[in-house]
């Protein structure tokens, strides 16, 4: 078995794939995947807020940037994983395969971190497509692995640190003037190393092939090009400066009705008829007091106008001008204090996003506004005809469409 | 192959970097260890919280798979490929074939991306997502790609006159 691995490591050998590599991937991925991570805790905690949550409005894009960078950095990690895994793929190679039970814990832990960063990232990716081909709900399980997956992070981090310490501590040490060809990488790699901690993973005597193969600045050269051409080939659905180059993304800036994208359309909420019903009403309610306002009601109320982009948890977003009624207006005319909270009903029949409730920060916010115009147009149907949220820094879901009544808590 | 292989240390064992560390480092090293083997275990835990059990045998299900994609499948390749290359770059400096190695990784990983797009439109409905022509757009990249790490390559063996010499091809080949 031993002349077996040997030779499966040897033909996995490179000079390229050394600790040093690894621990330097590893920077960059654990920097990526503790952003998404951070930004992925925000955007849940603003869906489903624990007491203690906190909602800020200001900057009216903070939803926009978090979530874009969650997405961005979700999708730099792909190519930054791929190239971790490379790395240290004759480790998989070792044999034998359990030393001890240590060792098979180390194992273990490190299978579950490798699955689960995988398909982490990959129905991350897929999520934004809408594409659900798994037997899984996505929501949930992104979230619940998100912890998996960091957590490991830190227990490899624990795990690894002698060797991430004893690289920092060589990087420390005065600079060899390093080439970025391969030559002079390659004879730092055969060198005898004193401190033994450049280590090609396993399968050596394969320095006579290194002046073909490249050098380990070159592949992480390489890897740093792969990376920030996927984000840019696809950051344009968060970010509109990098629209024009946006050839990768599931979503465009600018398209849709009134140049805005649609998530959930009226067709796919079954809201039509109802939507459209010339009878229709916003009824608001405050203690036992109820208002219904027709959308002539509405529209003969003062009207704000703001810039206010919608910002969707699936990465995409889009500014755009939103034009309604305020809502900390009706809930004072309704004798509440702007600061209340408000339990949000919609016109769909049934959908996880049919009741919303906003938080009195939003209610009170002066740009949070029951809208009935985008962009100058009346809102078109898939849009939440006959009117809308829009506040500030929350994610689209939340946006909600079709309204049908306004609780004031 | 002909000199035997000698397993390097392995990375975990304790003798490969253990040493020379204060107890503070290691004192830092326990509580982050304790603290990621929490964290993913609260994630571990919260799973069956809302998923059934037919669900979680999916996911277990998934989390193989992709494991047996990218490790039994996914890297073979790409190391095949590398080999590959290297017989097709003997004749070019290590900068022109680090070059063209990055193109070919740039084009891998967005030909990679495209299949999941596409693969991705047959099924997924919607009137604004996914509307752009990708495989338009990955053509254009490779031409992109081949133009660019042409024209570098190009550059960069004249410069280093490589191009100068007769039958260059000849003159670097393996030893």
């Amino acid at each position: 078995m031993n002349r077996l691995t040997d030779a499966l490591a040897a033909k996995f050998a490179s000079p390229v794939r050394s600790t040093r590599l690894s621990v330097v991937l590893g920077r960059w991925l654990g920097l990526t995947f503790t952003v998404c991570f951070a930004t992925g805790l925000f955007s849940h905690g603003l869906q489903n807020p624990p007491g203690w949550m906190f909602f800020p409005t200001r900057p009216v894009w903070i939803y926009q940037l978090t979530q874009g960078v969650h997405i961005t950095s979700g999708i730099a990690s792909i190519p930054l994983l791929f190239a971790k895994l490379w790395s240290v793929y004759p480790e998989l190679l070792s044999w034998p395969p359990v030393r001890s039970v240590v060792h098979a814990v180390e194992r273990g832990s490190i299978a579950l971190f490798v699955s689960a960063s995988l398909l982490q990232v990959l129905t991350g990716l897929i999520n934004t497509y809408k594409w659900y081909p798994w037997p899984f709900p996505f929501r949930e399980t992104h979230y619940w692995l998100s912890w998996v997956v960091w957590g490991s992070l830190l227990l490899h981090i624990a795990v690894k640190l002698p060797l991430i310490a004893a690289n920092w501590r060589r990087a420390r040490e005065p600079a060899n003037p390093e080439s970025t060809t391969t030559v002079p990488a390659a004879a730092e790699l055969t060198a005898p190393d004193p401190g033994g901690q450049q280590q090609m993973r396993s399968g050596r005597g394969t320095a006579g092939a290194v002046s073909r193969r490249w050098s380990r600045r070159g592949f992480l050269a390489a890897v740093g090009v792969t990376t920030g051409t996927v984000v840019l080939g696809t950051a344009g659905q968060s970010f509109a400066w990098l629209s024009p180059v946006n050839f990768f993304a599931p979503r465009k800036m600018g398209t849709g009705p009134a140049s805005v994208p649609v998530n959930r359309t009226a067709a796919d909420a079954k809201v039509g008829p109802l939507a459209q019903n010339p009878g229709w009403t916003l009824k608001v309610s405050y203690r036992g007091k109820s208002r219904s306002l027709t959308l002539s009601e509405l529209a003969a109320l003062p009207q704000t106008e703001h810039q206010l982009p919608i910002a969707c948890v699936e990465g995409w977003s889009q500014s755009a001008r939103w034009r309604g009624v305020r809502i900390r207006d009706l809930v004072q005319a309704m004798g509440a204090v702007p600061e209340s909270d408000l339990l949000v009903t919609s016109l769909e029949p049934e959908g996880a996003y049919r009741l919303m409730t906003m938080p009195a920060v939003y209610t009170a916010d002066e740009k949070t506004l029951v809208a009935l115009e985008l962009n100058g147009e009346v809102l078109d149907l898939d849009h939440g005809y006959p009117a809308r949220i829009i506040a500030p820094g929350r994610p689209g879901v939340l946006q909600t469409k079709w309204l049908q009544s306004l609780e004031i808590l | 192959m002909t000199t035997p292989i000698q397993h390097s240390t392995p990375e975990s064992s304790p003798t490969a970097a253990e040493p020379k560390f204060g107890t503070g480092v290691r004192a830092a090293r326990f509580v982050v260890g304790l603290l990621g083997a929490g964290i993913a275990g609260y994630g571990l835990l919260g799973l069956p919280t809302q998923l059934g059990p037919a669900q979680l045998l999916g996911l277990l299900f998934w989390l193989a798979c992709g494991v047996v994609l990218h490790d039994g499948i996914l890297v073979p390749l790409t190391s095949l490929a590398g080999a590959g290359l290297n017989r097709f770059t003997f004749g070019l400096g290590s900068a022109s074939a680090a070059v063209l190695r990055g193109a070919l990784m740039v084009g891998a990983m967005l030909s990679l991306l495209t299949g999941i797009l596409v693969r991705a439109q047959s099924v997924a409905r919607n009137t604004s997502v996914l509307e752009m022509d990708y495989l338009a757009h990955l053509a254009w990249l490779w031409l992109a790609l081949a133009l660019g790490a042409a024209a570098v390559i190009y550059l960069l063996e004249r410069r280093a006159g490589r191009f100068a010499r007769a039958g260059f091809s000849q003159q670097n080949t393996r030893p």
